[in-house]
């Protein structure tokens, strides 16, 4: 259970902070089982935070995603922190940002909140459609509920969680200044099942997979945007001189586009699935974001987001590594 | 007019020449695609996630042929007849709305060929989605507007409404499949459309809006509603009335060709300008003109809001950024 008086007691006391600008954490949404990112800037505010099963929005990527205006002449820049609420997968986001130098400490302050997984919307709303008034969703003894129009539903965990959650190792917050709640327990394992059958398939298997689903890209961008991982100040498809990507949309490009984002996320993917979630024609990205976790992690031993002292993968070496063209 | 529906795939199969789209699954996501046979057509399901727009302003179009480093430019060749079945009303409404822009000024050869040469064959909406509201913007789920036939599920049938002189010869040429819809069919067809505007239950009044938006250009509420967003495409590409496109040319080897690829006025680079300076700097400016093209300028320059109200920004914004919520606060907004 969480004590939504206690995160908002919690929320409004971080707000107060003189070295806290604004909060961000979530809200129920317009309708149904949405939910909004919540920017606080008052202790008023508060009153509309929550953190629930349906609460899977990381937003670790507004702390990359700013846009900052320029400071008028004769101003100082705002640079007091950013409160953040994240769930252990988010924690891993603001974690490998801070070791990559994305970010600073001193401009964020974490709040942890301790995850026992969250609701696949697509599950439930395939499940539920049409539901307008806002439904309220529960973690209670392991289960999750949902509190509908029609009255309160309960559903076994592992059928109505994201993907992502089956195979979460860390639901407690790897970095936070503040924790909501106690920590739960870790239910996930990284067998790599799902990496596994998909490499079992044969080459033609895979590229036939794949062409589908490449195919129905329209190329918005929506899982590069809300990646806290990709937050190049010109990303490379953006480019223009040269063109790597060009702006057709066709197998080809969105091949390229694709590829190559997974390609820059290698041992830097925090499998938070937020681009599986917000894609509009269901291409599951995760599938190949896990399958360059698992490379990394075969081969370098790695896991992102997770030790701060370490330095990002791709850019330390090892003096003494085997491979001679290292130094 | 009725058609069977046993009788769909061989009603199809009187259209030969003519390309004909569907409502086609492929894999989880409903698109329009060119169907050959009833089977490959989902007419069941709600509206289809990317709009028939796709059809008639193709993401991606060539709009002519070069080699590099000679004068031989090849254009395309001639559009084919086109039907497309199963169209929603919000749909075809969106279209007469984009037809504006496409033949303002400079007419625009592409789009207006493939556009006349295209039968729109409707399908009334009897199960409208939780966020629809197309009787706030002038259409509703069984509008004719833009529709050669309005086709209504009656069952065991579909009932047809021929609306203009395209379909007409559309039913001509199926008429050996065609038996004539009695009095009653007529009736319960207007029942179930009735039914079906009283089940749309998201409202806006847009009236007062149009005038009231230039008035709100530094109104804190664009921070507001525009802090939680993206920057992403989907609330434009996926909109059936957003029309923006750029165009680039592309080079492989020594083939070149010259493209049109549908632009988002969300993008920071759609408005950044050669020098560096970008008037549209962060997505506030950006979210407040995706709302004042749609509900203020478009109605200045064409009488129209350009927005049918079939709900898929809503449905499909990743972080709940809702229309119908923006423009509440822009009627709450004092002036």
């Amino acid at each position: 259970m969480i004590d939504l008086e206690k995160l908002r007691d919690l929320a409004r006391e971080t707000i107060s902070r003189d070295d806290v600008k604004y909060l961000i954490g979530w809200k129920p949404g317009t309708h149904g089982f949405r939910i909004s990112p919540h920017f606080v800037s008052n202790p008023e505010e508060t009153a509309e935070l929550i953190f629930s099963p349906l609460c899977s929005n990381n937003l670790a990527t507004y702390l990359t995603l700013t846009e900052k205006r320029p400071v008028p002449r004769g101003e100082q820049p705002d640079t007091r922190k950013v409160a953040l609420m994240v769930k252990g997968c988010d924690s891993r986001a603001v974690l490998q940002q801070l070791t990559e130098q994305g970010i600073t400490k001193d401009s964020v302050y974490v709040i942890g909140c301790p995850c026992e997984g969250v609701i696949d919307i697509k599950k439930v709303e395939g499940k539920y459609p049409g539901i307008l008034d806002q439904v309220e969703a529960r973690w209670e003894n392991g289960k999750i509920s949902l509190y509908l129009p029609s009255g309160k539903v309960e559903m076994a965990r592992d059928d109505i969680v994201a993907e992502k959650c089956l195979t979460c190792r860390y639901p407690n917050p790897v970095i936070a200044d503040v924790s909501l709640r106690e920590e739960v327990e870790v239910k996930g394992n990284n067998t790599f099942d799902d990496v596994k059958k998909m490499e079992a398939k044969s080459t033609q298997e895979k590229w036939a997979f794949w062409q589908g689903k490449f195919n129905s890209c329209i190329r918005c961008y929506a899982c590069r945007n809300v990646c806290p991982m990709c937050y190049c100040e010109e990303c490379i498809l953006d480019k223009t001189n040269p063109t790597w990507i060009q702006r057709s949309v066709n197998i080809s490009e969105n091949t390229s586009f694709q590829l190559a984002r997974a390609f820059h996320l290698a041992g830097r993917c925090v499998e938070c699935g937020e681009c599986e979630r917000v894609c509009p024609v269901n291409i599951p990205l995760s599938h190949l974001n896990r399958k360059l976790v698992k490379e990394v992690m075969d081969k370098f031993g790695f896991e992102p987001g997770v030790d701060p002292e370490a330095k990002p993968l791709l850019v330390g070496y090892r003096p003494n590594d085997k491979e001679d063209f290292i130094l | 007019m009725k058609l069977n529906k046993d009788k769909l795939a061989d009603f199809i199969a009187t259209l030969p020449g003519k390309k004909v789209y569907g409502p086609k699954k492929s894999g989880e996501t409903l698109k329009y695609a060119p169907v050959t046979g009833a089977a490959d057509l989902c007419l069941t399901a709600a509206n289809t996630t990317v709009p028939p727009k796709s059809v008639v302003f193709p993401q991606t179009e060539t709009l002519l042929r070069f080699e590099l480093g000679t004068t031989d430019i090849k254009t395309p060749g001639q559009e084919s007849e086109t039907v497309l079945l199963g169209v929603r009303p919000c749909d075809a409404r969106a279209m007469t709305i984009v037809d504006n822009v496409f033949s303002w000024g400079v007419e625009d050869p592409y789009y207006l060929e493939r556009r006349a040469k295209i039968t729109l064959v409707g399908l009334a909406c009897l199960e409208p989605c939780a966020n629809c509201f197309c009787t706030s913007v002038g259409g509703g789920p069984a509008s004719k507007e833009g529709l050669d036939v309005l086709m209504t599920d009656l069952g065991d049938s579909y009932l047809l409404d021929v609306l203009t002189e395209k379909g007409e010869n559309l039913c001509q040429s199926a008429s050996g499949l065609l038996i004539n819809a009695t009095g009653e069919d007529q009736e319960a067809a207007e029942k179930l459309h009735e039914k079906a505007a009283s089940q749309i239950s998201r409202h806006t009044d847009p009236a007062g809006i149009p005038a009231k938006l230039p008035h709100l250009w530094e109104s804190l509420l664009w921070d507001t509603v525009s802090a939680s967003c993206l920057g992403c495409g989907i609330c434009t590409y996926l909109c059936p009335t957003c029309h923006c496109f750029d165009m680039q040319d592309e080079t492989e080897g020594s083939e070149s060709r010259r493209c049109r690829t549908w632009d988002s006025c969300m993008f920071s680079e759609y408005t950044l300008h050669a020098s560096g300076h970008n008037p549209r700097p962060t997505r506030r400016e950006r979210t407040r003109n995706r709302i004042n093209h749609k509900y203020s300028y478009f109605v200045d320059k064409f009488n129209v809001i350009a927005c049918v109200g079939c709900g898929r920004c809503i449905n499909l914004c990743p972080v709940n950024i809702d229309l119908l919520d923006i423009l509440s606060k822009v009627g709450e907004e004092a002036r």
